[in-house]
């Protein structure tokens, strides 16, 4: 259906694209909807991001010393779902089921093969089953929801690598 | 209203079918506009979570199928110009004042369940969602008997002394409604949908139960919020659900 979003629509279909750009690690995305002839809506965003610091950089004299933080932040982070290149994020609010109804098979479960748009859960918000499709093919390495937990905006959801 | 088809939309008649939303999934790919499909009987009509629809002929079931450029969230508030639409239809067959809508798109008749509606909507991680089902089941003519453990006695447009009419000719006002909802929706926004649920609620100000799939949180029905979330004043103060069964 085409159709003019209203102003709510547009501040959702704002923040889907703010979600994206956080998602993919982007900097500047522009976006412009057409909605008729005269009609269009143009968003740009964009994010400010921390300059790494070059731990080779340092000057050569204390360079024993200087890195020993460094490893150890490292780890965490590649354990961490929020930025782990593979995670699916919620993009609603919600609850989460983990198969198609009660007492049948969870729709995945962790080690399993995935193609591109298969089922991986559900959310489900004000009566609307909402199935998240997998974006790509890979395997599950993490289900990071229970069933009928509640989740938000960019709750990781699973990890497909 | 009742004998115009809403310009825009298309329509398929099955006279039979496993269930009109297994139908619209199926069919989605070949679509090119909004369409409703109908069915006459339903082999395996279905709920929510599994629950069966039973199907009785003369009951309309009917799924509408589109692809909204709408993010997950907004296609979720649906669910809202459906019970709406689903209110001003049946409005022509019974007496309105004996109609309410329960959160968030139960439509109660004399406080009895009358229809049943069932959204599905799929996304791979997009902005949008890549289409949206809408299933209505509506006891024009019979109700089902009672399942054990539903507070909601079924009954039908028939029963509670409304007109009769057929699947059909329902299934014509139910699209128009619907699609005036769509129209409001763009013109006026959520808003204007909200408002309009917001004025059939039932027991607005009173005390209700939501249940939850981890717990049960009961208070003061206060009101929905911009985005649809039923808001309660609970005695640890307000919350704000995004999914749950509402009893009272």
């Amino acid at each position: 259906m085409t159709e003019k979003p209203s102003h709510d629509s547009d501040v959702s279909f704002i923040r889907a694209l703010a979600e994206l750009l956080r998602e993919n690690e982007l900097t500047e995305l522009e976006v412009m909807r057409e909605y008729g002839d005269d009609d269009s809506l143009n968003v740009r965003i964009s994010r400010q991001t921390q300059i790494v610091q070059q731990v080779a950089a340092a000057p050569v004299a204390h360079q024993v010393a200087m890195p020993a933080a460094a490893p150890a932040a490292a780890p965490a982070a590649a354990a961490d779902p929020e930025s782990h290149p593979g995670t699916v994020k919620s993009q609603m609010v919600g609850t989460v089921y983990l198969q198609a109804e009660p007492g049948k098979p969870a729709f995945v479960s962790v080690g399993q093969t995935v193609a591109e748009g298969d089922t991986l859960l559900i959310i489900e918000a004000m009566k609307t089953m909402n199935q998240i499709a997998s974006p790509r093919a890979g395997t599950v390495k993490r289900i990071l929801v229970g069933d009928s937990q509640p989740v938000e905006y960019g709750t990781p959801l699973v990890i497909i690598e | 209203m009742t004998g115009y088809w809403p310009k825009g939309y298309d329509r398929i008649i099955l006279d039979e079918v496993d269930s009109t939303m297994s139908e619209a999934a199926r069919r989605v790919a070949l679509i090119d506009r909004p369409t409703w499909i109908m069915a006459r009987r339903q082999t395996e009509g279905r709920g929510r979570r599994g629950r069966v629809w039973a199907d009785t002929p003369g009951n309309l079931s009917a799924t509408l199928v589109f692809r909204p450029a709408a993010t997950p969230a907004e296609a979720a508030r649906r669910s809202f110009l459906a019970a709406n639409a689903l209110f001003e239809a049946l409005s022509l067959y019974v007496d309105r004042s004996k109609l309410a809508c329960k959160w968030p798109n139960d439509v109660l008749l004399n406080e009895g369940k009358v229809a049943g509606i069932l959204l599905e909507s799929a996304g791979r991680g997009g902005a949008f969602v890549d289409y949206l089902s809408i299933g209505f089941g509506v006891n024009l003519r019979h109700a089902p008997p009672p399942a054990p453990g539903t507070p909601f006695t079924p009954v039908s447009v028939l029963g509670e002394g409304g007109e009769a009419v057929a699947p059909e000719v329902f299934l014509t006002t139910l699209a128009g409604a619907y699609a005036t909802q769509e129209a409001k929706l763009e013109l006026l926004g959520f808003a204007r949908i909200r408002e309009d649920w917001l004025r059939h609620a039932a027991r607005l100000g009173e005390e209700i139960t939501a249940r939850t799939g981890t717990e049960a949180v009961s208070g003061i029905f206060d009101t929905i919020d911009e985005e649809g979330n039923l808001v309660l004043i609970t005695g640890t103060g307000r919350r704000t659900i995004a999914a749950a069964d509402v009893y009272f």
